[in-house]
């Protein structure tokens, strides 16, 4: 059955997401080949940015601090869409759901103690032959209210 | 590091990453994405998929991280925009090929393709763009 536009308009949220060294570094990590966490890995892949790992650096860059790689934002900011794609409302059977598309606007870097929320609405639900497909706009914004991220989400439902 | 200046309609950057056999389970721990399609090779197979995939938000971070390089501060990207368009496989290597198309003021545009060792593209439309001050 195809997905109802009139779930367009449907929010998700807001989601409150504290942002640790430590996870920024378990996603630098694992994205550059490496192992995350403490046990059984932990040691940091050759040519790592050493401004999402390392205090240091960061303190010394333009930044101020370490920060985010830019896809981190998976971590708070794709919430929304997964509830949006497994609200029961909508009746999406995961094992037909694909990422279709994705697109991300940068604000403001993130970084280590920010206190993000992240609200999310389906912005568009079409069907095209015998695929849906939905698209969640997430905004994310900082502790200062600063809008830092916005998201586009797409999702293809196979029909 | 690079400014302005170093920056040149025609530049090119190559990354090269491997989905290993355990990629998209290191990459859900790092990310939160458990979708089963992503752990279990059953699930993968009920989906049409010959095993467990991996995320598309990892081939995306591999692209940030092509991105990266170039742009050498993380935090000069402003924009990026993908359309995954084949699943990246355990076993399969994806080489990302950028190159430079527009600087437009501190505005520096490029365009990536992202292809398997079959030569297949994983992502179309890869585009990113940079705030250089």
């Amino acid at each position: 059955m195809p997905l109802d536009p009139r779930n367009v308009g449907r929010k998700y949220g807001p989601y409150r997401y504290a942002v640790g060294q430590e996870k920024i570094s378990d996603f630098a990590v694992a994205v550059g080949g490496g192992v995350p966490g403490r046990v059984f890995g932990g040691w940091l892949p050759e040519d790592l940015h050493p401004w999402f790992v390392d205090e240091a650096s960061g303190k010394a860059s333009p930044h101020g601090s370490t920060i985010a790689p830019p896809t981190f934002c998976v971590n708070f900011a794709m919430q929304p869409f997964a509830l949006a794609c497994s609200d029961p409302e909508l009746g999406i059977d995961l094992v037909r759901l694909l990422h279709g598309e994705q697109q991300f606007e940068y604000f403001d870097v993130i970084r280590p103690g920010d206190v993000l929320e992240t609200m999310g609405e389906i912005v568009r639900i079409e069907s095209k032959g015998s695929l849906d497909f939905m698209t969640v706009k997430t905004t994310t914004r900082s502790q200062t209210g600063k809008v830092v991220l916005e998201g586009l989400w797409t999702a293809i439902v196979r029909g | 590091m690079k400014t302005l200046r170093d920056f040149r309609v025609g530049d090119t950057f190559v990354l090269e990453r491997a989905c290993d056999r355990y990629r998209p389970v290191y990459y859900a721990a790092a990310s939160g994405d458990f979708n089963p399609i992503h752990i279990d090779p059953e699930v993968g197979r009920r989906a049409g998929q010959s095993g467990a995939i991996l995320q598309g938000m990892c081939t995306m971070a591999w692209l940030a991280d092509a991105c990266v390089r170039y742009f050498e501060d993380p935090g000069r990207i402003r924009k990026l925009k993908v359309r995954f368009s084949k699943p990246v496989n355990v076993g399969d290597v994806v080489t990302f090929q950028g190159r430079c198309v527009a600087v437009e003021g501190p505005v520096v545009r490029v365009e990536v393709t992202a292809r398997n060792q079959a030569g297949d593209e994983v992502l179309k439309g890869a585009v990113a763009e940079g705030l250089v001050v």
